[in-house]
């Protein structure tokens, strides 16, 4: 096992350094320092800031030097926008907040659609399983702003309006455990009837996959209840895919609400990156950026090891 | 080599569901549409080229970038004909009272008038006294009405109202025949906060839906399917190399490589057009296809009759394109219309974020701005992109399905 671990680290070496070049690269098209100071900066004024942060050095360098803070886990660059933040300090406090909301979406959806989809799969080819088919894919089918405006709209707007009683935020953000229904639950729903209709639809077919195998039609034949094959005989051998595509999810855990942070105003990392962007904040865009491609990949070697752990044929391979 | 495709098992499988023919209908409408506004647009820019002007001409054509861009009404006005509440209403023909009042009072009355762009409406080709004397007249009934602190609670002024109107429409006489059809279409489905054709605006992102869907799923399975056909066939350091691209690209969390890849474009020439969504959805979507092609390559090459070409002596390109290929095709026509679905899905993210499209409308322009008019109860906007929207993604869904149906060999 631990053989597999390290072979699975050394593959991603290179592929981190590929992903630092090509962020690197890509924020590096045009004059970071041209962009964010606008057209009336002054020459002087540019050179100054681009020699502040390195930047008229040989790519090479710059490259060798970013690695190495990464490496040493040092994040005392400062912010363009915000003279004085540090780029660390903003990864530090906006990572709570994401987590506070990616972490019960993902937790409720997986147990909703795993359910759903047991139903479905349990009826199979009957009214039930059809209609529930059926409302996932035309769930599908609209956009996620969409959700996200109608149910800011229908949850909070809607409520305080007609009782004049605010039951959730219409937007913002409060730290602490106390306020975490009031600003993020609706958020929290949305994402989970967003990310349902797929979930539904891929767990359904996990689901009809093991029917058709021999092991069920043995339980069957034994005289075991449909039920019970269900529940107890299937589930777990259904358990490797859920597994995987639960692990699959992990890494949109840092980055898959922007949009949600965007629109309920929570100051979460991926809007920390949108607003970097907007602003041209080119030390943050750098550093979220490998902050986050690192995080993905561990996520994605952690998927690895939890699926050869589940799955033995995999580690051999 | 499949001229007899129609008698092929996946056609039949495909065209014996009568929902996916619906599906493919619905689909080819929305590329008719696309087509009809696309087509005029290319033969200008073409033979503005060929002249060597820049200045192009757009008169003809089903609807222009600045047909969607212009005023045909007051803001939030609902759709489907539907009668206001009174107090917009008089605001309504506030706005166009007050048009024609200021065009009267510039030096040159005659040149204003003409010059008047109210989407189809145009000001009645009468006197100039006899404007003024119009105009004075609803401005008499105009300042009665707005004396009242709410018209909405005051049903007895409606009748009022309703002359103020028919003043209105004598200044405007209301479009008859092939005008009063295109006025028709232009309300049909109200307008946006600036007044603009919700129907128009519609209509023209279903051409920007489609401009990005085609292009970007195309270079994705084109560049990703060659690449991965590449890599499962020819193995060794082609192989390595493949797969550590993709896997770099793919450990960049998609959203965040999308607003990277849009970022790169502020501020240069190319910022206005489609050009930075094509080049960041093309980026992004191709390691899909690219996986499952080296996937499938890597099985198919070691079948019998690849092995059996081989043997024959037949060159490795040769049977690539004749052997391979063919039976990965399938595979990129799903994979292209899963991407299609994801290409318009990921637009209207971008869009929200400032980053997508931002020259004209699109459908994820149209949802982002009705946020705000949201709040205020008006739906018709976020109705209308949603609906046309919903519509060509549901029919790629039934196609791509269909299309796994018909090809899987597991589903027989």
């Amino acid at each position: 096992m631990w053989s597999y671990i390290i072979r699975r680290l050394i593959y991603y070496i290179p592929v981190y350094l590929g992903v630092i070049l090509l962020v690197m690269a890509i924020l590096r098209v045009q004059d970071p320092v041209a962009i964010h100071l606008g057209k009336n900066a002054t020459q002087e004024r540019i050179d100054a800031t681009r020699e502040a942060f390195g930047l008229d050095r040989p790519f090479a360098e710059q490259y060798a030097t970013f690695l190495k803070k990464l490496i040493t886990f040092d994040f005392t660059e400062q912010s363009w926008d915000f003279p004085g933040v540090t780029v660390g300090s903003m990864i530090r406090r906006s990572i709570v907040p994401s987590l506070s909301i990616t972490v019960p979406a993902l937790v409720l959806t997986t147990l909703l659609s795993i359910g759903v989809g047991m139903i479905s799969a349990y009826f199979r080819g009957q009214a039930v399983d059809k209609a529930l088919v059926f409302v996932a894919v035309l769930g599908m089918c609209i956009s996620v702003l969409v959700y996200i405006i109608l149910g800011q709209y229908f949850g909070a707007y809607l409520i305080y309006k007609k009782t004049g009683h605010e039951l959730f935020a219409i937007q913002g953000y409060e730290p602490g455990l106390q306020y975490w229904a009031h600003y993020c639950l609706l958020p929290v729903m949305i994402s989970v009837i967003v990310a349902m209709g797929y979930d539904t639809r891929f767990y359904r077919a996990v689901m009809v996959e093991e029917t058709g195998r021999d092991y069920i039609k043995t339980a069957l034949a034994k005289g075991v209840t449909k039920r019970k094959v269900m529940f107890v005989h299937m589930l777990k051998n259904a358990m490797i895919p859920i597994v995987t595509q639960v692990m699959i999810t992990l890494p949109f855990l840092i980055t898959g609400s922007i949009v949600l942070e965007m629109y309920f105003g929570i100051p979460g990392m991926g809007r920390a990156l949108i607003m970097a962007v907007n602003s041209k904040d080119f030390p943050v865009i750098q550093a979220f950026t490998a902050v986050f491609a690192a995080l993905f990949i561990v996520s994605i070697i952690l998927t690895d090891v939890m699926y050869a752990l589940v799955d033995p044929r995999i580690r051999l391979s | 080599m499949i001229l007899n495709w129609k008698q092929s098992r996946a056609a039949r499988k495909f065209f014996r569901s009568r929902l996916s023919v619906v599906a493919l209908i619905v689909i080819s409408c929305y590329l008719a549409v696309a087509a009809a506004i696309i087509m005029p647009e290319w033969y200008h820019a073409a033979r503005g080229w060929l002249d060597g002007d820049d200045s192009s001409v757009e008169e003809s054509g089903l609807i222009t970038l600045e047909q969607t861009e212009g005023r045909v009404g007051t803001k939030n006005m609902p759709g489907f004909f539907l009668k206001q509440e009174p107090e917009k209403r008089l605001q309504h023909c506030e706005r166009l009272l007050e048009i024609v009042d200021r065009a009267l009072k510039k030096p040159n009355p005659q040149s204003a008038l003409k010059d008047i762009e109210f989407g189809t409406l145009e000001v009645a080709p009468l006197p100039q006294a006899e404007l003024r004397a119009l105009v004075d007249q609803g401005w008499e009934i105009f300042d009665s009405l707005a004396a009242t602190a709410n018209l909405n609670e005051a049903p007895e002024l409606l009748p009022k109202l309703n002359e103020l109107e028919e003043v209105v429409d004598q200044l405007y006489p209301p479009p008859t025949g092939w005008n009063g059809f295109v006025r028709g279409l232009e309300m049909c489905l109200g307008t946006d906060r600036q007044g603009r054709s919700i129907f128009l605006r519609s209509i023209y992102s279903i051409k920007v839906a489609v401009q990005i869907g085609v292009v970007t799923a195309l270079f994705a399975v084109v560049f990703g399917g060659i690449l991965g056909m590449a890599a499962g066939f020819f193995g060794g350091w082609v192989d390595h190399l493949v797969t550590w691209l993709y896997t770099t690209f793919s450990s960049i969390p998609n959203l965040v490589l999308l607003v990277l890849l849009a970022y790169m474009f502020t501020g240069t020439d190319w910022d206005g057009t489609l050009i930075p969504v094509y080049v960041a959805f093309g980026l992004t979507f191709w390691i899909g296809p690219c996986r499952v092609l080296r996937g499938e390559t890597l099985k198919i090459k070691e079948m019998e009759y690849v092995q059996a070409a081989t043997a024959l002596g037949c060159g490795r390109i040769y049977i690539m394109l004749r052997h391979i290929m063919p039976n990965t095709a399938h595979l990129l026509l799903i994979n292209f219309s899963l991407l299609f679905i994801g290409a318009i899905k990921s637009e209207v993210i971008l869009s929200f974020l400032g980053l997508g499209v931002k020259r004209g409308p699109s459908w994820g322009i149209m949802i982002s701005q009705s946020g705000p008019e949201v709040i205020n109860g008006f739906f018709w906007q976020i109705g209308a992109a949603t609906v046309f929207m919903f519509g060509l993604v549901l029919a790629f869904n039934i196609v791509s399905d269909a299309l796994q149906d018909a090809f899987d060999p597991r589903h027989q």
